[in-house]
C-alpha cells in the first residue's frame, strides 16, 4: 500500500497495519519479542521504527495486557487517539512519577485561575468611568497549592477533542506562559520536571500523529492540510 | 495497619504484610480506589512505581494515579488529556477576552486623554 494512499484512505494505518504475514513485527511485539500475529492490536499504532520506544514507556506504566484491555473496548476509529493519549500520559510518568500529567492540569488549572483574575481586573477597570482603580492587593500569602481532590472528573467533560491542538502554537505559547507565572514548587514532588517536559510532550503527540497519518505528511509542508478533527 | 488486609491484597487475595507496600494507600474502607488503579496500571506496575519513590511522596503519586485511572475509566479515548484540552481552550478564550478587554481600554483610555 503505497503511503500517499495510506493517508488519503486509512490515515490511522501504519505500514504493519495488520501485523505478522511475513512482514517487520510492529514496535509493540518487537519490544515484547514476540511473533507479531496477523491482527496484532498494537499493530496499526506503533510503527517498527519509532513505535518500539513509544511503546516502551506504555508497557513500563500501563503493561501491555491492559493495554490490549483498554485498546478492545474504544471503537477502532477511536484507537488513534486512544493511543496517542495513552503514551502522552506514559511519557508523563516516566518523566514526573509523582504527578504524570497530574502537574500538566495543575499548572494550567492555575493559569486559567491567573487570566480569569486579571480578567476581573481588566472588566472592573473598563466600567470605571476613570480607568482608574486601586492596583489589585496583593495577597499577603501565597493561595494554597491546588490539591488532587479539587480537579473535576472526566465524565464532566465534552467527548470531541482535535489532538492537533497539542502542537497549536497558540496552545504552544499558553504552555510557555505557565512555564514563566508557575512555581513548581507549590505542586511538590517533582513537578518541575514535567513543566519542563511540556514542550516534548508535543513533540510525541506530533510523532504519533505523524506516524499515524503518514511519515512524510508534515505539517511542515505548507502545501497539506492537517487531517480533520477526530470526533466522536 | 490493625489486622485486616488492605484493599489490594484483599482484592488480590493475598496476605497483607507488615510492609506491604500498597496499604498505607490503598486502605480496605475504599476498596474501589484500588479496583480503579489495577485496572489501569495493575498491582505490580503501581508497586515498582512507589517504591522507586521516597515514602513522603507516594500518598501524592497514588492519589495522581487513581485520578488518572479514574478519567481512563471514564474516558477510554482521552482519559485525563481530556481535561487538558478543555483547560487549554479555557486559556485560549480567556487570553483572546484579555486582549479584546486591553484594547477597549486603550480606545478609552485615549478617548478620555483626547476628548
Amino acid at each position: 500500500m503505497r503511503k500517499e494512499d495510506q493517508a488519503i484512505r486509512v490515515p490511522i494505518m501504519s505500514a504493519s497495519s495488520t501485523g505478522g504475514g511475513g512482514g517487520a513485527p510492529c514496535g509493540a511485539c518487537k519490544f515484547l519479542r514476540r511473533k507479531c500475529v496477523f491482527g496484532c492490536i498494537f499493530a496499526p499504532y506503533f510503527d517498527s521504527e519509532q513505535g518500539a520506544a513509544h511503546f516502551a514507556a506504555v508497557h513500563k506504566v500501563f503493561g501491555a495486557s491492559n493495554v490490549s484491555k483498554l485498546l478492545l473496548h474504544v471503537p477502532v476509529h477511536k484507537r488513534p487517539d486512544a493511543v496517542v493519549t495513552i503514551c502522552y500520559e506514559a511519557q508523563a510518568r516516566l518523566r514526573d512519577p509523582v504527578y504524570g500529567c497530574v502537574a500538566h492540569i495543575f499548572a494550567l488549572q492555575q493559569q486559567v485561575v491567573n487570566l480569569q483574575a486579571e480578567l476581573s481586573y481588566l472588566q472592573a477597570l473598563l466600567a470605571t468611568p476613570t480607568l482608574e482603580l486601586p492596583s489589585p492587593p496583593l495577597p499577603s500569602q501565597p493561595p494554597p497549592p491546588l490539591s488532587i481532590s479539587d480537579l473535576p472528573s472526566a465524565s464532566s467533560l465534552p467527548g470531541t477533542y482535535d489532538l492537533s491542538s497539542l502542537f497549536d502554537p497558540m496552545v504552544q505559547t499558553s504552555w510557555t506562559m505557565q512555564q514563566r507565572q508557575i512555581d513548581p514548587r507549590q505542586f511538590g514532588g517533582s513537578g518541575s520536571s514535567s513543566l519542563t517536559g511540556g514542550d516534548d510532550l508535543q513533540t510525541l503527540a506530533r510523532e504519533l500523529l505523524h506516524t499515524q497519518t503518514s511519515p512524510q505528511l508534515p505539517y511542515t509542508d505548507a502545501s497539506a492540510s492537517p487531517p480533520p478533527p477526530l470526533s466522536k | 495497619m490493625g489486622s485486616g488486609r488492605c484493599a489490594a491484597c484483599r482484592y488480590l487475595r493475598r496476605k497483607c504484610t507488615d510492609d506491604c507496600i500498597l496499604s498505607p494507600y490503598f486502605p480496605s474502607n475504599n476498596p474501589q480506589r484500588f479496583v480503579s488503579v489495577h485496572r489501569i496500571y495493575g498491582a505490580s506496575n503501581v508497586s515498582k512505581l512507589l517504591q522507586r519513590l521516597p515514602t513522603h511522596l507516594r500518598a501524592e503519586a497514588a492519589d495522581s494515579l487513581y485520578y488518572e485511572a479514574q478519567c481512563r475509566l471514564e474516558d477510554r479515548v482521552y482519559g485525563c488529556v481530556g481535561l487538558i484540552f478543555l483547560l487549554q481552550q479555557q486559556i485560549h478564550a480567556a487570553e483572546s477576552q484579555l486582549i479584546k478587554t486591553q484594547a477597549e481600554i486603550a480606545v478609552m483610555k485615549s478617548q478620555v486623554q483626547h476628548p
